[in-house]
C-alpha cells in the first residue's frame, strides 16, 4: 500500500486548512524547541524526569490551545460529493478485531458531575433530535478523510442530562477500553456530535457503534468510538494516546 | 440434485462462509501481539489499552463519587 504523506494527503485541500495545519505544526515545533532549550539543563538518561518535563510542556500546551479555541468558529462542512469512499478505518487493533457490542442491552452510563445518572438505551437515544455534519476528519498520522455523521448535538445531550458545564473536563470509557477525555469549551461546540448514523446509516461496528462522539475541531483520535460510559469531573482524567505524550488537546 | 453437483455445492457455500469470516469483525484481540497503526511506540502491545484502562478506573472512580457527593450537598 503506499505510504500517505502529509503532502499527498492534503492535496488539493483549501488552503486555508493547510495554512491552518501548518501554524499547528510551526507551534508545535516551536514549543519542542523549547521543550529542547530547557532540556539542556537535565541529566537525558533521568527517563522519568525527562518525561515529567515534557508531559509538563505539553499540559501548558494544552491550556495555550485551550486559550486560543474559539467556541464560536465552525469547521468546514463539505457537500456529499467530497465523501471519501470508502473511508478508512484505523484503531490499534485489526478490523476483524473491532469489538461488537450488542446493542439490545447496550445502556450509556453517566458519572461524576451530572445531576441525571439514569443509564440512556439505543432506542432513547435515537428518540432525541437528531442533526448531520459533513466534516473532515483529520488523524494525528498525516492522514485526512471526509465522511457523513448524524446524531444529537453534544451541548443539547448535555444540558438535558444536567451535566455540569462549569466543569473542565468530559471522560469516555470505549468498549474497546480505549479512553480519552476533552475539555468543555469543546464538548459545547455547536459541531460536537455524539453520533449514531454514519452515511446515513447505523453506524456499523468499524466506525464505533453503537456510538462515537465526532468533533471535526479535533484530531481524530480524540474522537471515541464504543463509547459505554462517560463522566464530567474538574480531575483532568488523560486518556490512553495522551498518556503516552500526545497532545491532550488536540484541537483548533 | 447429483451428489457430486451437491459436494461441489457444500464446497462453494463453506469457502465463502470462510471467507467471510475472517473479515467479519467480533474475533477475540490478541493482547499480545504489536499495536496496529503508526501512533504506537516501539514495543506497544494491544492489551497494554487494558491495562491502562483498569489503573485508570480504580484511579478515577473516587474521585468521581467524592465530586458526585460535593456536587450533591450544593
Amino acid at each position: 500500500m503506499k505510504k500517505r504523506t502529509m503532502e499527498t494527503s492534503l492535496a488539493g485541500h483549501s488552503p486555508r486548512l493547510i495554512r491552518s495545519i501548518e501554524r499547528r505544526l510551526f507551534l508545535r515545533q516551536g514549543l519542542s524547541l523549547g521543550a529542547l532549550a530547557l532540556l539542556a539543563g537535565c541529566e537525558l538518561t533521568d527517563d522519568e524526569g525527562v518525561q515529567r518535563l515534557l508531559m509538563a510542556m505539553s499540559r501548558w500546551n494544552d491550556r495555550a490551545q485551550g486559550w486560543l479555541f474559539n467556541p464560536n468558529r465552525l469547521a468546514p462542512e463539505y457537500p456529499e460529493s467530497a465523501i471519501t469512499k470508502p473511508f478508512p478505518f484505523n484503531a490499534f487493533y485489526s478490523e476483524e478485531e473491532v469489538t461488537l457490542v450488542d446493542g439490545k442491552d447496550y445502556k450509556l452510563e453517566l458519572e461524576g458531575l451530572i445531576r441525571e445518572k439514569k443509564p440512556w438505551t439505543l432506542p432513547e437515544l435515537y428518540g432525541l433530535p437528531q442533526t448531520s455534519q459533513i466534516t473532515r476528519h483529520i488523524c494525528v498520522e498525516g492522514w485526512s478523510a471526509i465522511g457523513k455523521w448524524s446524531g444529537v448535538r453534544f451541548s443539547d445531550f448535555l444540558a438535558r442530562v444536567g451535566a455540569d458545564t462549569t466543569a473542565k473536563y468530559i471522560g469516555f470509557e470505549c468498549a474497546d477500553d480505549y479512553t480519552t477525555s476533552i475539555d468543555m469549551a469543546t464538548a459545547l461546540h455547536p459541531q460536537t456530535l455524539l453520533t449514531f448514523r454514519f452515511a446515513d446509516q447505523i453506524l456499523p461496528p468499524k466506525y464505533g457503534f453503537p456510538m462515537k462522539l465526532r468533533m471535526p475541531t479535533k484530531l481524530g483520535f480524540k474522537n471515541p468510538k464504543h463509547i459505554m460510559s462517560m463522566f464530567v469531573s474538574n480531575e483532568y482524567p488523560g486518556g490512553y494516546w495522551e498518556d503516552q505524550g500526545y497532545n491532550w488537546f488536540s484541537g483548533s | 440434485m447429483k451428489p457430486l453437483e451437491a459436494i461441489a455445492l457444500a464446497a462453494i457455500l463453506a469457502a465463502g462462509t470462510g471467507a467471510w469470516a475472517a473479515d467479519a469483525p467480533g474475533k477475540p484481540m490478541k493482547m499480545d501481539e504489536p499495536m496496529h497503526g503508526e501512533m504506537k511506540k516501539k514495543g506497544m502491545k494491544k492489551g497494554d489499552v487494558k491495562k491502562a484502562a483498569k489503573k485508570r478506573e480504580s484511579e478515577i472512580k473516587p474521585i468521581l463519587e467524592r465530586e458526585a457527593a460535593g456536587s450533591a450537598k450544593k
